[in-house]
């Protein structure tokens, strides 16, 4: 008899399924739980011993204290519009750039298609830090240090998940639009520009989120290309932030949170554009 | 589609321009740069091979290959192991199991710099949470100082870098798991296959492929690790912890040598090179795609 075969009723089945994923969405959400507990705590609880899961300013007057200094006293905000321009321009310049290339991948036959795709693929193995140190000088060259010409202009150009992605998209428009639009007498760029985009649009929403999620977060560009306070990115904001306040966890994490917070927000109300678009492509 | 012979080009053009300028043309810059003694404000001056020569020889450079292998060697099984197992648990038909797919992929689109600041508080030596609980309930004496010690810096990044990274690899083998037809488990179920015989027999071998991508592009994240020691530990406590990529950016930005930095990026674009080709060699033997 094979006792692995014994039959659980399926709600006992459901219930362990549960605790499992309950266990899994634990460990992913404590330092978030924990982010958020310390910013609520007062200097003297933070380094209590044992360390108290309930934080002392709950609900009283002082309770948003650590949010207030950080965001009046430190520019925050002022980072934060940063990042929001930054990001958002990286993210723009890419739809352009990857939905052209994208449509001639998937719609147009020309010499050399399968080497410039295949060279565009094949970048994506290439680590950025083979690439940034000749980029820098050629930035320093342009002239273009201290100024968010690098953090938007690279990503504005390159897009490489975009275009492969809105390439497969493309493909999947039915030739018979392609050829109405032609009877009519339409240009290819106006096929492009008035079938192709409007229909593409779900695609477009996701490239622009994933594209504004990964330059809101980039680290490593603006440490190298930003070095004026008033220019700095919630990311150098953050961490200048963290060489000058050492062990103030309540504020430093309460910088965190404030820093977290506009991609959750984002995160949660999209989340079906962002996961689901991933997820189909399965390419970063 | 019928179209003009330029108007292709046309369309292409500026991710041509992104392309050679922003990738392949730094790429060759890269490689002729490691051959020059370069500091950004004298002219690079020829070396030949001596940039190579000098990083075989340097014994920091071993140790930091042996960092970043070590890294890889407990990042990839760990991001594997915990996307596979989060992947199957969303991969059923339960109420609210969006939600819980929305949870696990959260680390992933959060800023490095801010969830390390809160992972460097979690494993504070003396106030942090964990230490605590080394502490009293696994009666651990004198836990690490996780961050600050040789033996286990790195395996606190390690840490760190998985739980962050995690929920990406999760949605890839997610896609995978719903791409296996669900009528071959129906007919395991009937002729009385128990479960892990359907996860060995049907999963294991039709999850391959994607296995196989998932494994790739983990390897070369745990090579480009770079913002996980950035905001924890800067490659400390003396260079414990500094791995390829970190080496590349202190040597390249911090101590103004260019050129061995360009040496240094060779190596790894080297390292990412040979995983993908042996990856590719070894697929044809155990990747499958039919039963």
């Amino acid at each position: 008899m094979n006792m692995l075969n014994f039959k659980i009723p399926r709600s006992v089945r459901n219930i362990f399924s549960y605790v499992v994923l309950s266990i899994f969405a634990f460990t992913t959400i404590f330092p978030f739980l924990w982010m958020i507990i310390t910013t609520f705590k007062s200097r003297g609880a933070i380094f209590s011993l044992p360390p108290t899961m309930m934080p002392d300013l709950l609900f009283k007057p002082e309770m948003w204290d650590s949010y207030i200094a950080v965001l009046t006293k430190y520019s925050f905000l002022r980072y934060a519009g940063n990042s929001l321009f930054v990001a958002g321009m990286a993210a723009t310049g890419q739809l352009l750039t990857a939905s052209l290339a994208g449509f001639a991948f998937a719609r147009m036959e020309f010499k050399g298609k399968g080497l410039f795709f295949g060279l565009l693929l094949s970048t994506t193995m290439i680590p950025t830090e083979v690439i940034i140190i000749p980029e820098f000088l050629l930035m320093a060259k342009l002239d273009w240090l201290d100024t968010y010409l690098p953090l938007i202009v690279p990503s504005f150009l390159v897009g490489t998940f975009g275009t492969f992605m809105l390439r497969e998209f493309f493909m999947s428009i039915p030739e018979e639009l392609v050829e109405a639009a032609h009877l009519d007498g339409a240009s290819t760029f106006q096929i492009y520009r008035k079938i192709f985009i409007p229909l593409s649009m779900p695609a477009m929403t996701t490239l622009f989120l994933i594209g504004f999620i990964h330059n809101w977060n980039e680290l490593l560009r603006p440490v190298l290309y930003i070095s004026s306070s008033n220019l700095r990115t919630i990311t150098i904001g953050l961490t200048s932030f963290q060489n000058e306040f050492g062990a103030q966890w309540n504020l430093l994490l309460a910088g965190a949170v404030i820093s977290i917070l506009p991609l959750l927000i984002v995160y949660i109300l999209a989340q079906r554009y962002i996961v689901e678009g991933i997820a189909t492509t399965g390419l970063k | 589609m019928k179209h003009g012979k330029i108007t292709p080009y046309i369309f292409i053009f500026p991710m041509l321009v992104g392309l050679f300028v922003f990738r392949l043309g730094p790429v060759a810059v890269a490689i002729g740069a490691s051959f020059t003694r370069w500091n950004v404000q004298a002219p690079p001056k020829f070396l030949g091979l001596a940039n190579y020569v000098e990083a075989i020889g340097s014994e920091t450079f071993w140790l930091v290959t042996k960092n970043t292998l070590f890294f890889t060697a407990l990042f990839v099984p760990g991001v594997m192991i915990l996307a596979l197992l989060m992947a199957m648990m969303i991969n059923q038909k339960l109420k609210g199991i969006a939600f819980f797919r929305g949870l696990y992929f959260m680390p992933y689109i959060t800023a490095m710099v801010a969830v390390a600041m809160v992972w460097n508080w979690i494993f504070a030596t003396r106030f942090g949470i964990l230490n605590h609980i080394l502490r009293n309930f696994l009666h651990i004496s004198s836990p690490p100082a996780w961050l600050a010690e040789k033996t286990w810096a790195l395996v606190a990044l390690a840490i760190v870098a998985i739980w962050k990274a995690a929920g990406f690899q999760m949605m890839v083998f997610l896609a995978g798991l719903q791409g296996i037809p669900k009528s071959l488990y129906e007919a395991a179920e009937i002729d009385g296959a128990s479960k892990l015989a359907q996860f060995l027999h049907i999963t294991v071998p039709l999850l391959s492929p994607v296995t196989f991508f998932v494994f790739i592009i983990t390897v070369i994240d745990a090579f480009k690790t770079f913002d996980v020691t950035f905001a924890m530990t800067g490659g400390g406590p003396n260079y414990a912890s500094t791995t390829l990529a970190y080496f590349i950016y202190q040597n390249a930005f911090i101590y103004s040598r260019m050129g061995y930095a360009a040496s240094l990026a060779f190596f790894l674009l080297i390292f990412v090179g040979i995983t993908t080709l042996v990856s590719f060699k070894v697929k044809e033997r155990w990747v499958s795609y039919d039963l």
